[in-house]
């Protein structure tokens, strides 16, 4: 029997579509999932800082999709994907691991980030770029730009994440960061506690794993 | 009848085992002596985790203005002030409302950058407003109490939370699943640092065996409201009448008897009560002026409660008798008398010691100096600095200020988290409840056990109270 579409489900299939292509789609972050760690050096021993807050969102512009079966995502132009982003780390979520005075670490690295006065470590991108093509299924790897903004001082830095879809709607994003505390007004501090000076590197390195879930903003 | 707990709820040895030297010179006395010391030497490792920081501010608007409405305003006006807090302006009163237009005009004098309201809904309206205090006769408690749930204000109700058990419930149910807003009930002494410092004390088992606890609050004042008008008298003067009071009990006596409930850690199987009406009065008022109270706890532990307006004889005070000592709480303050051959703690010795006719009472005070525990009479020793009023109100509006900043800067980071995420999020912010205050089922168990004890006293009878009156 020869199938004639109905006139409104043709309509309603088009319209769809339509706004399928121009809906954004606006990843919020999640309470659950998310691990930031920050890796420094000092000229006792190295140290590391860890927390399990990132709030924000992603915004993929209209058209942008991460489909985990295609090697690409859809919706770029050229080789640059319309996305906003704002992530926001909580200094006070932010621990020692130390085994000796784990709190007392906490306090000197809420003083040295003035936490007192700026409470938040915060990220905004300005450009996010597809690195290329790669075997399905696995995570899309793109180069970003951006403000990162700690301390109250804002630099503008750069940076690799992967972003891999997870079922449920969820995105993880995956990165490394690493910044000098000096470029953001930060002080390496040199605390003594009492078994000699110990002097901090101004190079650390902020990984972050994140987990977002969909939300469709018209 | 429905214990909360077996009391007491540890023993005296745990107790004394669990407490260090220096705890206990903290709660019985001579507690500077340690401070000091305490104060010269280094601070403890990761002693600065247990800092709090102020609480942000919160604007508060206050409806009702009659006599208790005003004395809260005067409150807010210290709490705002205070030279000793880390920030002034903490909980501005930004408006007031009452529906007599006089107690408005009055109310602004005081508060001039309060807006003025005479509808209590153009006050929830009003953005500006974040919290509410709700001083208006117990009878109109629930219908602004969840109109101003529902326009998301945190509440500090007034208590009794309502006239008849259903109305409590009401509130109650609305208060229960609260995750955004605070809903604190005005049983003001559990907000007061005297109260905080003596239950662990009490509740150890400290007086030996209970034997009975004894209560009285004696006024010599007519409750009458004089008024410009037949209809403003009317209105004024609600608790001399049944219908919208619940009396003698219920609007005074409340507070002793959630105090003593509060202590004892468990809810009374049954009230017996008497009432009398011992002087003429031409107000046509049907509230009796003299009410007695025979509370049964467990244990066979009675709470004799007597309240009168006709004589202010020994004032307001309570006495906790048990057989190895008795503990009396007067003007928040508290002597501890010790039966012949009661076992002697060293901290006793720092102790202030007071007379009373033929007894001498050992003050229990915190965070007074020796010096200053010692100094003066039993009427001049104060070791409060304000009245239990000031400790609720600043107690709300501490708690309201920071689950406020809270929900605002999740928010922020999560901005489509579930209910029960946050929920579960914000029982890990201990700094929340770093001020005792009441919740709302300690709010619905002291007005069931007012209302029943006011009833009881007026059919001049006993009644049993039924386990489904204090449960949702």
């Amino acid at each position: 029997m020869r199938f004639l579409p109905c006139p409104a489900a043709v309509l309603a299939v088009c319209l769809a579509s339509v706004l399928q292509a121009g809906a954004q789609t606006r990843y919020s972050a999640q309470p659950a999932g998310t691990s930031v760690k920050i890796d420094g050096t000092s000229s006792m021993h190295d140290w590391q800082m860890e927390g399990s807050t990132i709030g924000g969102y992603i915004e993929f512009g209209p058209g942008v999709s991460l489909d985990k079966t295609q090697t690409t995502p859809v919706g770029m132009q050229g080789d640059k994907v319309a996305a906003k982003v704002r992530a926001i780390i909580p200094v006070s979520t932010i621990h020692s691991k130390a085994d000796h005075l784990p709190g007392t670490m906490d306090d000197l690295m809420q003083q040295t980030m003035k936490a007192d006065d700026f409470r938040t470590i915060e990220f905004t991108l300005t450009e996010m770029t597809f690195k290329g093509p790669h075997a399905a299924g696995q995570p899309f790897e793109f180069d970003t730009k951006g403000e990162l903004v700690i301390a109250g001082k804002t630099n503008k830095v750069n940076f690799p994440v992967s972003i891999e879809p997870l079922d449920g709607g969820k995105i993880k994003v995956i990165g490394t960061a690493p910044v000098k505390m000096t470029d953001f007004g930060v002080t390496p501090p040199a605390p003594n506690f009492g078994l000699g000076m110990m002097k901090c590197g101004d190079a650390v390195t902020i990984k972050f794993d994140w987990t977002l879930k969909a939300k469709e903003k018209k | 009848m429905n214990n909360k707990n077996d009391l007491p709820e540890s023993n005296r040895r745990d107790f004394l085992r669990n407490a260090s030297l220096a705890t206990m010179m903290a709660m019985m006395g001579g507690v500077e002596l340690r401070a000091d010391d305490a104060a010269k030497s280094a601070p403890a490792p990761d002693a600065g985790l247990t800092k709090i920081p102020p609480a942000p501010p919160i604007n508060v608007g206050v409806i009702g203005l009659g006599g208790w409405g005003r004395e809260i305003l005067t409150q807010f006006g210290k709490i705002n002030t205070d030279p000793t807090r880390a920030k002034k302006d903490s909980a501005p009163v930004v408006a007031v409302c009452d529906i007599y237009h006089a107690a408005v005009r009055k109310a602004i004098k005081d508060t001039p950058n309060a807006q003025p309201y005479e509808d209590y809904t153009k006050l929830l309206a009003d953005p500006k407003v974040q919290a509410v205090i709700i001083a208006t006769p117990t009878g109109t408690h629930k219908e602004i109490t969840l109109a101003a749930l529902a326009a998301g204000k945190h509440v500090y109700c007034e208590v009794p939370l309502a006239t008849t058990i259903d109305d409590a419930k009401e509130i109650a149910k609305a208060a229960r699943g609260l995750v955004k807003l605070i809903f604190q009930p005005g049983l003001q002494q559990r907000s007061h640092p005297q109260i905080e410092f003596l239950l662990p004390f009490i509740r150890s088992g400290a007086l030996g065996k209970y034997v009975m606890v004894r209560g009285q609050w004696h006024v010599n004042d007519s409750w009458y409201q004089a008024a410009p008008t037949p209809e403003r008298e009317a209105a004024l003067n609600w608790r001399l009448h049944n219908a919208t009071s619940t009396g003698l009990l219920g609007e005074e006596g409340i507070h002793q008897i959630d105090t003593v409930s509060h202590f004892l850690r468990g809810r009374p199987a049954s009230v017996t009560g008497f009432s009398s009406t011992i002087r003429n009065y031409t107000d046509n008022r049907d509230v009796p002026d003299t009410v007695q109270a025979v509370f049964e706890f467990p244990h066979g532990v009675n709470f004799f409660h007597d309240l009168t307006l006709c004589s202010s004889f020994q004032d307001k005070h309570e006495v906790y008798l048990g057989d190895e000592a008795a503990m009396m709480m007067r003007d928040f303050k508290a002597w501890l008398f010790k039966e012949a051959g009661a076992h002697e703690g060293g901290w006793e010795v720092y102790a202030r010691h007071d007379r009373f006719y033929k007894e001498t009472g050992i003050a229990l005070v915190a965070g007074a100096s020796k010096q200053t525990t010692l100094a003066g009479t039993a009427e001049s020793f104060n070791p409060y600095d304000h009245v239990p009023l000031y400790y609720a109100l600043d107690a709300f509006a501490d708690r309201a200020g920071r689950l406020t900043d809270e929900v605002s800067k999740r928010a922020e980071m999560y901005s489509d988290e579930e209910s029960s995420s946050l929920a579960a999020y914000l029982k890990t912010v201990s700094a929340l409840n770093s001020k005792p205050a009441a919740n709302w089922q300690d709010g619905l168990d002291a007005t069931v056990m007012a209302i029943i004890a006011n009833q009881a006293a007026v059919k001049k009878q006993k009644i049993t109270f039924e386990k489904e009156w204090f449960e949702l």
